[in-house]
């Protein structure tokens, strides 16, 4: 892919650097599929930047800094599922209607399947795999288990993490708010009043542990 | 989808340059809650995608002595939740907060809600190749139509999907627009087209312009307004209808009135003549019973959608019966 | 006959307790079949029509195969080259990428011979109509059954009411969409798939490519949701096996969104023509139905009239029509929900007429007795007093109302097997090749167990969702917890028995000195002596015990009688109906687990909300495609819509386990038409009653 405007070949590292991506500590690389084949990434200045073909990108997602080669078209979902291996946020409709890809960008749930990965390089993700730093279940997370919060548990990944937002912003929620703040999410086992419940408990919960 | 140039263009004044003229061969992203959904479903193949949510001016809500200056590529949840917004401005406060659900709301901005292509479900699917993509029909006039428009429709009869659009034209609001030939500002009422204007496109924007920020006058004193959104599903649905009103009322007269329809029409539907009703005289229930009347007079509805009539009627009517009890 | 130990014996059953993935779940680690991912596998996709009638003259794949990352193509999944819907296979390939193989779809090049298409039901009947199967009819022979003396039967009824019934097509799109994970080792074929019966998908996909079952091995760890859509295998499972074939690879098959709701099964609809009289005392007399509905290009879409109410003298002719769209599958509670809209509203409609209470009407004619008692709990926990105002009274827009309706349903459990290996270390698998499909099987597994064994469900390891394991059918028809339960019990037992043989044999002892205690075994006589688990189980020695068991007559029952009672707000300038409480009374026999089984019973109403008010499959007349493939415009109910739901469990312990999945679906959607009448004083005959129906009816009626 030709670079318009005088591109001066800038190397991947200041590319990177000009992205603005701090590079933690812990840099995981994944496997497959990580050597660009047709790399043409370029600050053309500061003030323009274009990316074609496949280029390796770094994703901070649960705290740690992944290097991945993705192409513009490639979607966070995609990213997450099949290079990194994160399944938890889940594919159901793939256009925004149904929050089973629900995660959290810079603490914000979004929709992983209608971002583009080049979009959120700069980004802090939380996928529901990372809403816990350790192996032992937030208070949202064990509330859904108490009172049952699923059944399949397909769309279980986009509520906890949907709720988990919610919780941040209103730790107090009436049952109107909690049902607003999931209003993005679908459950087609329809397990919403346990889910109301769930998060009800986890209310209570978060409030009495601050 | 299709495989594109991605182009992050940080200053405004070089974005231009990497939009072409061809509407099919750029698109500009913002949020990309509704450009990547045309692109998967393969109705758009933009060979360059260019994102504009790096471009500092298109960012953010300042609040001046005239009013408000939303840059375009502000994110819904941001003016839903301003508290300014919410206070004096609550016709747009409460539309913004019906669009779409949170999650969406966190991506997408208020320019890509303007921007936005229709929902009419033939223009949504690959197989049907209509008026609007520049087939040689309108697959909703003997087809599946009870969402389409009641109100300046044809030879198309999508109606708009904003929200935001009704609230902000009912606020008086502006955009200026960017492009080629510099910067350009034109009341929001008249950057939206109907069919008969522009089949192809929503709006007066040439694919190498883009909308850079919107006014929103400040409202005068004693202006009440809001916004009813009929949907079938609360939980995530497009208006069925809408109404955004305002009124500035004195001394019990009505000073100003603004009516805009969402959800029945190509375009925001601006009910002048209902406003006319109303304004200079109470806000009684005769007036507003007129008023609800007039704005649905010129409605031509399609096979199954004059139901709609009923309901913009009514919702017109329990509009401005709350801002009369506000 | 077997028995389960009486309630207040229990430890585990019949309480609350949580499912024992739910961890794995919300933490997102519980992999489902979209989320399997094998070393070296392809992504296969299936290219569908687009045209609802049509041949395929020519597939040209040329430009296919030579694109980078393509490894497997076919151009012969349909086994006729006749497409009968839009959504149907035409080729199908798998590449080595997600982007390879979008972009590999695109170059096919189909030639089709596109043929006239009906994709209504009525138009469907006419007889100049196309045909959707050239050598058949699109109006099947009817199918008649009847009792008594229908004309006898009206001639004696004082009052007859006579009217037409609508109910739309509903589908089922699980979250998880239909598809498999497919791998060949050697001539073994294994499937990943999201599915309702592991069994039943090895049978249907042997037979497709005609390999020895004994080959083919279904695992379903877990999956997302079913409802009857994934009781069977599908093409694609068949398609994906022999791209994987081809490739030498590893393929994962899962179909789009879109294609899930074209051709992965549907509730079909139906139109009812109803005419029923009573005598003057509130007697039924009389009932006769000519029914017709569609499930597109497969059959039945029978309504299950007449329902529940004792009629002497009824007749009921039935029609299935083909038209041009995809075939229908059984949805939760096949026929019911739509012979329960028609028939509900009937009841109240002559309950009317002749001036008596609903209520009274139902308990004349209702034969049932757990019914008879439910029916007065629910009313008492409603308020039905309320139901006394007149339909319509309400001052001011909004207007509020009550309706009642019935459920039913009838199989109960049947053959499935289970094993048990017992580990001198205490440790315990249990194997069933049931499926855990969101119900809570895999609980239910550990939790029978452990009940039985007397001890901890953190000894049991529930193996399930695999066709290596003991025969299980499918978990549809509410047979689920009724076969498996009884099976996992009977399996426990002969555990039991054979561990206490061991322990008898080690120590010397004749087996009647020893007896079960909680989990312990009693050692009477000379040196009285209590074993823990752990100590029982060390007498295997190196030896693990493995038994097997099956199901058992007397631990289940079939048969559930249930009902709905409904409170909603219509507002009559918008046509919005809001569902504002429910109340169940729900027939479950002996409750496994209340905290699942409260689920599912909310599960089933919201269902019946979302099909009552929102869920309609579009077909456009001029393409003869689904206009509306998708969550945006085909809605189902979310968490705004949810109510106050409020659960009776109505227990029968004695009778066992019966099913309980479907029966809360039945009613709801009838209640709802009936709480509308009250509400406003029109009725609405025809499904989804959305807010445009709600109005149209207003008006035309002019009650507004
Ligand atoms: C499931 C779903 C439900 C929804 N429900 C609602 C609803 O209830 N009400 C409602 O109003 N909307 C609704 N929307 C639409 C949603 O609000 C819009 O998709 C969103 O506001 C678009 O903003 P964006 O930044 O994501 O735009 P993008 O997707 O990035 O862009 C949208 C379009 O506008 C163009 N564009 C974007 N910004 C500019 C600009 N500054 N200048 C010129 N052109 C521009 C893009 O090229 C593109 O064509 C829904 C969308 C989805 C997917
Ligand atoms: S209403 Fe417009 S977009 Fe929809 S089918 Fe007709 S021409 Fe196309
Ligand atoms: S998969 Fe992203 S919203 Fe449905
Ligand atoms: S639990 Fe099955 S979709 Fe929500």
């Amino acid at each position: 892919m030709p670079v318009k405007k005088g591109s001066s070949g800038i190397s991947r590292r200041d590319f990177l650097k000009g992205m603005g991506t701090t590079i933690l500590s812990t840099a995981v690389v994944t496997g497959g599929g990580l050597v660009p084949d047709s790399a043409t990434a370029a600050l053309l200045d500061d003030t323009v930047e274009t990316i074609s073909g496949r280029v390796k990108i770094s994703l901070r997602v649960n705290h740690k800094v992944y290097s991945v080669a993705v192409e513009p078209r490639t979607t966070l979902l995609e990213v997450l599922r099949e290079r990194l291996g994160l399944t938890g946020a889940k594919p159901a409709c793939n256009r925004g209607e149904c929050g089973a890809c629900t995660v959290l960008v810079d603490n914000q749930p979004m929709l992983a399947c209608s971002l583009l990965a080049v979009d959120v390089r700069d980004a802090d993700i939380i996928t529901v795999e990372g809403l816990s730093t350790d192996d032992t279940l937030t208070a949202v997370q064990k509330a859904f288990v108490e009172k049952d919060g699923l059944m399949c548990g397909f769309c279980t990944p986009g509520f906890v993490v949907a709720a988990t937002a919610l919780l941040q912003k209103n730790p107090n929620p009436s049952l109107s708010e909690i049902k607003q703040g999931l209003s993005g999410n679908l459950c087609r086992c329809a397990a919403y009043p346990k889910i109301f419940e769930a998060v009800q408990q986890a209310a209570r919960t978060m409030q009495r542990g601050k | 989808m299709f495989p594109f140039e991605y182009i992050n263009v940080r200053e405004l004044t070089a974005l231009p340059d990497y939009l072409e003229k061809d509407g099919e061969k750029s698109a500009i992203l913002a949020g990309g809650t509704d450009l990547l959904g045309l692109m998967k479903e393969g109705l758009l193949k933009p060979r360059k995608v260019v994102n504009i949510k790096q471009i500092r001016e298109l960012r953010g809500i300042r609040d001046t002595r005239k009013g408000l200056e939303i840059g375009a590529a502000t994110r819904l949840s941001e003016i839903e939740q301003h508290p300014i917004i919410q206070q004096q401005y609550p016709v747009l406060a409460q539309a913004v907060a019906s669009i779409a659900t949170p999650q969406l709301r966190n991506m997408g901005t208020i320019g890509g809600n303007l921007c936005q292509r229709p929902r009419c479900w033939y223009f949504r699917g690959q197989e049907y190749h209509c008026l609007k993509k520049g087939g040689d029909m309108c697959y909703a006039v003997d087809g599946l139509n009870k969402y389409h428009a009641i109100l300046g429709g044809g030879p198309c009869y999508i109606v708009h999907p904003s929200d935001a659009a009704p609230a902000l034209i009912a606020l008086g609001a502006t955009v200026e627009i960017f492009g080629p030939q510099g910067k350009r500002t034109v009341p929001l009422e008249e950057f939206f087209q109907l069919p008969e204007d522009n089949l192809l496109r929503e709006n007066i924007l040439a694919p190498n312009e883009v909308v850079t920020r919107i006014f929103v006058p400040r409202p005068e004193a004693e202006t009440r307004s809001l916004y009813l959104k009929f949907r079938e599903r609360q939980s995530m649905d497009f208006a069925i209808t809408s109404v955004a009103a305002l009124v500035q009322l004195r001394n019990g007269k009505v000073q100003k009135a603004r009516l805009v329809l969402g959800g029945v029409a190509p375009i925001p539907w601006r009910a002048r003549e209902a406003e006319k009703i109303l304004e200079g005289n109470s806000l009684s229930a005769d007036r507003i019973q007129q008023a609800a009347e007039a704005a649905l007079k010129e409605a031509d509805p399609l096979d199954q959608n004059a139901y709609k009539v009923i309901l913009a009627r009514n919702l017109i009517r329990k509009a401005f019966t709350q801002l009369q009890n506000a | 006959m077997a028995k389960w130990k009486s309630l207040n014996e229990m430890k585990i059953l019949s309480s609350y307790y949580p499912r024992l993935d739910a961890p794995l779940k919300v933490q997102g680690k519980a992999r489902y079949i979209y989320d399997i991912s094998l070393p070296g596998m392809l992504y296969g996709a299936i290219l569908t029509s687009p045209y609802p009638s049509a041949k395929i003259i020519r597939i040209d794949d040329s430009r296919v195969r030579k694109h980078p990352g393509v490894r497997a193509v076919l151009t012969d999944v349909h086994p006729t080259g006749r497409i009968r819907y839009a959504g149907e296979e035409v080729a199908a390939v798998a590449a080595t990428s997600p982007e390879a193989l979008q972009e590999a779809l695109e170059l096919f090049q189909v030639e089709y011979e596109v043929l006239p298409f009906v994709v209504d039901l009525e138009a469907a009947m006419d007889e100049k109509a196309p045909r959707v199967f050239s050598d058949r009819p699109n109006v099947r022979k009817p199918r008649e059954r009847e009792e008594g003396d229908i004309e006898k039967g009206f001639a004696e009824a004082d009052v007859v009411v006579e009217r037409e019934f609508r109910t739309q097509v509903q589908v089922h799109v699980p979250l998880e969409p239909h598809g498999s994970v497919v791998t060949w080792e050697g001539d073994q074929l294994i499937i990943y798939d999201s599915t309702q019966a592991v069994h039943g998908v090895r049978e249907g996909v042997a037979k497709a490519l005609d390999i020895p079952v004994s080959r083919v091995r279904v695992i379903c760890e877990h999956m997302g949701g079913g409802f009857g859509s994934k009781l069977w295998a599908g093409r694609y499972t068949a398609i994906a096996a022999r791209l994987s074939r081809q490739a030498g690879a590893p393929v994962k098959l899962m179909l789009t969104r879109k294609q899930d709701f074209l051709g992965a099964g549907n509730r079909p609809n139906s139109v009812q023509k109803i005419k029923m009289g009573a005598r003057k005392d509130g007697t039924l007399v009389a009932f006769y139905a000519e029914t017709y509905g569609t499930a597109g290009i497969a059959t039945n879409a029978n309504v299950r009239l007449p329902f529940i109410y004792q009629v002497p003298n009824w007749k009921h002719i039935h029609r299935d029509v083909f038209i041009n769209a995809g075939g229908g599958r059984p949805f939760r509670a096949p026929g019911c929900p739509q012979a329960s809209f028609s028939m509900e509203q009937m009841m109240d409609e002559l309950a009317e007429k002749l001036g008596m209470d609903p209520l009274e009407f139902r308990l004349k004619n209702d034969p049932n007795t757990t019914r008879q008692k439910e029916w007065r709990i629910g009313a008492e926990k409603i308020g039905w007093s309320r139901r006394r105002k007149a339909p319509g009274s309400d001052p001011g827009p909004v207007k509020r109302g009550l309706g009642m309706a019935a459920s039913i349903w009838w199989p109960g459990g049947r053959g499935t097997k289970a094993s048990m290996t017992i580990y001198p270390d205490g440790s315990v698998e249990v194997r069933c090749g049931t499926q855990d499909i969101g119900t809570g099987t895999r609980t239910l597994v550990a939790s029978v167990a452990a009940e039985e064994l007397g001890i901890d469900m953190r000894w049991i390891r529930p193996l399930i969702g695999d066709s290596n394991y003991p025969y299980s059918g499918a978990s549809g028809g509410s047979t689920t917890a009724p076969s498996v339960g009884p099976a996992i019990k009977n399996t426990a037992e002969k555990a039991r028995a054979a561990l206490l043989e061991r322990v008898a044999r080690n120590l010397g002892l004749a087996p009647e000195k020893l007896t079960w205690q909680a989990g312990s075994i009693r050692i009477t006589g000379s040196q009285s002596q209590q074993l823990s688990w752990k100590e029982i189980c060390q007498h295997l020695e190196n030896e693990p015990l493995e038994v097997h068991g099956e199901w058992v007559k007397g631990l289940s029952s079939a048969g559930v009688a249930g009902c709905q009672f409904v409170e909603v707000a219509v507002d009559t300038e918008t046509g919005q109906i809001q569902v504002e409480k429910v109340v169940a009374v729900a027939d479950c026999g002996l409750v496994l687990n209340r905290l699942t089984t409260e689920n599912q019973i909310n599960g089933g109403i919201l269902q019946g909300i979302s099909y009552a008010l929102l869920e309609e499959r579009y077909m456009d007349p001029t393409t003869g495609t689904m206009v509306n493939p998708n969550y945006e415009s085909y809605k189902i109910l979310g968490a705004m819509e949810t109510p106050e739901i409020e659960i009776i469990l109505y227990d029968e312990p004695e009778r066992g386990v019966i099913g309980i999945g479907e029966p809360p679906t039945i009613p709801t959607a009838a209640a709802i038409a009936n709480a509308v009448y009250h509400a406003i004083g029109v009725r609405l005959r025809e499904l989804p009653m959305t807010p445009d129906r709600v109005l149209n009816a207003l008006y035309q009626e002019k009650k507004v």
